[in-house]
């Protein structure tokens, strides 16, 4: 009797296992869109060459680990190009989730073309994971669909910026502010935290000219001489590369010399303005702190050192900065690994489960990967910096607030 | 600030001037519309960062290499793409596919050799030109940095593109009424059918101003780093559409109107940015839209085109 029931556990142990791997996929199919033209495209180009940089890299271990089969399973990366066109994306995403049936739906990179998937993913019950879609509209308490894998939601992107003007600002004179702004959810969200930090500091500091402009303005004279008969102490200026390239430009060309000058993009791609503008071009311009210049302690993945050397290795000759947005598809990449390494399956609601349980505990190369409940990334914060002429000439960014994180004390007002 | 704007928007404005005149040339003569014309203007833009970069060429010097290279590209061009097109039963609605095509063709290729991101000129090498020149008129150095005009300040690369979009708008206006290569190209522009039976060699001329229509936009692409910013090789689809507006606003077949057109739209661009900057990039569309419904013709043009 006892023989017997060994035999019939070992037979329906057998078979469990054997259920188990026929259910288990011969690949895991990622979908993505990436713009290889258009205006987004140098910001989606090295966050999806970061991705596919992960993916190899998984592959060429035989896949990542599932632990919903409890194996190793390649990666099959679906990608379509919607050449920076929301429509064309709109297109694409409802493609990989109808069509291709991708097991992980991620989002090509920034605000304007994350947007049209959040609605889809949405009607679609998948999860999107956003890779640096920032919009704060993106996130709300009634859709589960959405977690923000490597930027701070926008909303929370300029605080460092707002409480360095609120708080060490009216010390050093700056008491108006001049704002301008292209109108996206990327930086009109961020425009939007500005105006409220500065209003709810109530430091004494007022916003003198605060303007939008379409996303792909390319010229400037006009708004900076407005700006210059404002009279700011402080300019900020929040838009993409694109526009703050030509911002700069502007800038430089018209001879003028804010005090405090703030733009987003010389941080984040610091390369390729560089390349645009000449070294001297960035020089005191204040601007955040990106993940790409600051290395933090991993407790998972790459340092930023030896993400860099994999980087310039894999795309010597690509054409695609290294940056910011480099970092941040392969920061995705690493959340996924450790997703799939945790989820009990790979149910939507379930991967969510498993993102959320990494909220606080997994540090990559792009800072603590933090969540609030709606799913916008909250951890990886942006510290307020600032290019300072270099010993050999080049610009060299130092942190300037929070006091915690300094390493400098801001150069105000610029010589 | 509105005295600004004006005054920025004349300078803007010629620049679109020089945008407009090669495609509108292109579409008087030979009534197809060329959808890559700003990507011709953005090979001119790369050819002139990559003499540059690689042998620190001055853009001035380049605009006139921008010019006489794609002049010689476009005439086989013209040879390879045009005549089978104008020989269709609808050749201006084939155009549209056709150049579209050659759009996306340029773009792919120009991505793959440069890449996506944005790429520039810095801008006192066309300040440091103007410098120059000004130093020779006034007979002492003068300092490379912006440039005033009636007490305001512009960047010296606008007074530079400034000028040399009126020189070409001005040559054109010679071409076309002060040679003999003028008054054929006037006549065919006039009525094909008529110039063909009086024995004009409607091809060479239609090479010709074909060449000299992508060659402007070479030009044009020169000082498209200073102007608009940077260039990427996406920059050509919307550089076609605001063309297009400024040669509709002016009027099509006549380089004066298009000099007009691109004044127009420079000054309301300049002063929609001062007074409702958000709406500024909805200008070109509204002002094609207007002037099609009120005066389809153009605001210098004589009468509606005939296709």
């Amino acid at each position: 009797m006892i023989r017997l029931s060994i035999i019939a556990a070992l037979l329906a142990s057998a078979t469990a296992a054997s259920v188990q791997a026929a259910q288990a996929p011969a690949e895991i199919k990622l979908g993505t869109l990436y713009a290889s033209s258009g205006r987004y495209a140098s910001i989606s180009m090295p966050v999806f060459d970061g991705l596919k940089l992960w993916i190899d890299q998984m592959n060429a271990q035989g896949g990542a680990y599932v632990k919903a089969y409890d194996k190793k399973i390649p990666l099959k990366l679906i990608a379509y190009d919607d050449q920076s066109n929301t429509a064309t994306a709109a297109t694409l995403y409802n493609q990989l989730i109808t069509q291709d049936k991708v097991d992980i739906l991620i989002s090509d990179s920034g605000s304007v073309l994350t947007s049209v998937a959040v609605p889809i993913a949405r009607d679609h019950k998948m999860l999107l994971i956003d890779q640096t879609g920032t919009g704060a509209t993106f996130f709300t308490p009634d859709n589960p669909y959405i977690a923000l894998m490597a930027d701070p939601v926008s909303s929370i992107w300029p605080k460092p910026l707002a409480d360095f003007i609120t708080h060490d600002g009216p010390a050093l004179g700056i008491k108006r502010v001049a704002m301008l702004y292209a109108t996206n959810d990327f930086t009109g969200t961020q425009a939007n935290s500005v105006r409220k930090f500065i209003k709810e500091a109530n430091s004494g500091v007022e916003i003198v000219f605060d303007t939008g402009v379409p996303t792909n303005t390319s010229n400037y004279t006009v708004l900076l001489n407005n700006i210059r008969a404002a009279n700011p102490d402080a300019v900020v200026h929040l838009g993409y590369a694109g526009n703050d390239i030509a911002f700069l430009r502007n800038v430089q060309d018209n001879g003028i010399k804010f005090k405090f000058l703030f733009c987003i993009y010389p941080g984040l791609e610091s390369e390729l303005l560089e390349k645009n503008l000449g070294k001297k071009a960035l020089d005191y311009v204040f601007t955040y702190v990106p993940s790409s210049a600051i290395h933090y302690q991993t407790n998972f993945g790459m340092s930023l050192r030896d993400y860099s050397g994999a980087w310039h290795k894999k795309y010597a000759n690509a054409h695609v900065e290294f940056g910011f947005n480099s970092v941040a598809g392969y920061t995705t990449g690493l959340v996924l690994e450790k997703t799939l390494a945790t989820a009990a399956s790979l149910d939507q609601l379930e991967l969510r489960k498993a993102i959320f349980s990494l909220s606080g505990n997994l540090k990559t190369l792009d800072g603590t990967f933090e969540l609030d409940a709606n799913g916008a990334q909250i951890g990886e914060i942006t510290p307020l910096g600032q290019f300072v002429p270099g010993k050999n000439g080049s610009p060299e960014l130092v942190t300037v607030w929070p006091h915690a994180v300094a390493n400098a004390k801001p150069i105000y007002p610029r010589p | 600030m509105f005295l600004y704007s004006l005054l920025a928007g004349f300078l803007f404005g010629l620049y679109f001037s020089l945008i407009g005149l090669g495609l509108n040339l292109v579409f008087s003569v030979m009534r197809v519309v060329n959808l890559a014309h700003g990507d011709f203007l953005m090979l001119g833009a790369f050819l002139a960062y990559w003499l540059f970069t690689l042998f620190a060429v001055n853009p001035v010097p380049a605009v006139a290499i921008a010019f006489a290279g794609f002049v010689i590209v476009g005439l086989p061009l013209y040879y390879l793409l045009v005549p089978r097109l104008l020989r269709a039963e609808n050749p201006e609605m084939l155009s549209f596919i056709l150049f579209f095509g050659l759009s996306q063709v340029i773009e792919a290729v120009t991505t793959i050799a440069f890449g996506t991101s944005e790429r520039s000129i810095p801008g006192d090498q066309l300040g440091r030109a103007v410098a120059v020149v000004a130093g020779l008129f006034a007979g002492h150095t003068v300092e490379n940095g912006p440039v005033e005009l009636l007490g305001n300040t512009f960047p010296a690369s606008w007074v530079a593109s400034g000028i040399v979009s009126g020189c070409a708008v001005l040559l054109v206006y010679l071409y076309l009424y002060r040679t003999r290569l003028g008054y054929l190209t006037r006549a065919v522009m006039d009525n094909r059918a008529e110039a063909i039976a009086t024995g004009i060699d409607v091809h060479r001329v239609c090479a010709v101003a074909f060449g000299i229509g992508i060659g402007l936009a070479a030009v044009a692409g020169v000082f498209a780093p200073f102007m608009l910013g940077s260039i990427t090789p996406a920059m050509g689809t919307e550089v076609t559409v605001t063309a297009f507006a400024v040669i509709v606003i002016g009027s099509l077949g006549n380089p004066l109107g298009t000099a007009f057109g691109g004044v127009i739209y420079g000054i309301s661009y300049m002063l929609m940015q001062s007074y409702y900057s958000s709406w500024a990039n909805v200008l070109p569309y509204v002002l094609l839209i207007v002037i099609l419904l009120l005066r389809p013709s153009g605001l210098l043009g004589r009468q509606v085109r005939r296709a």
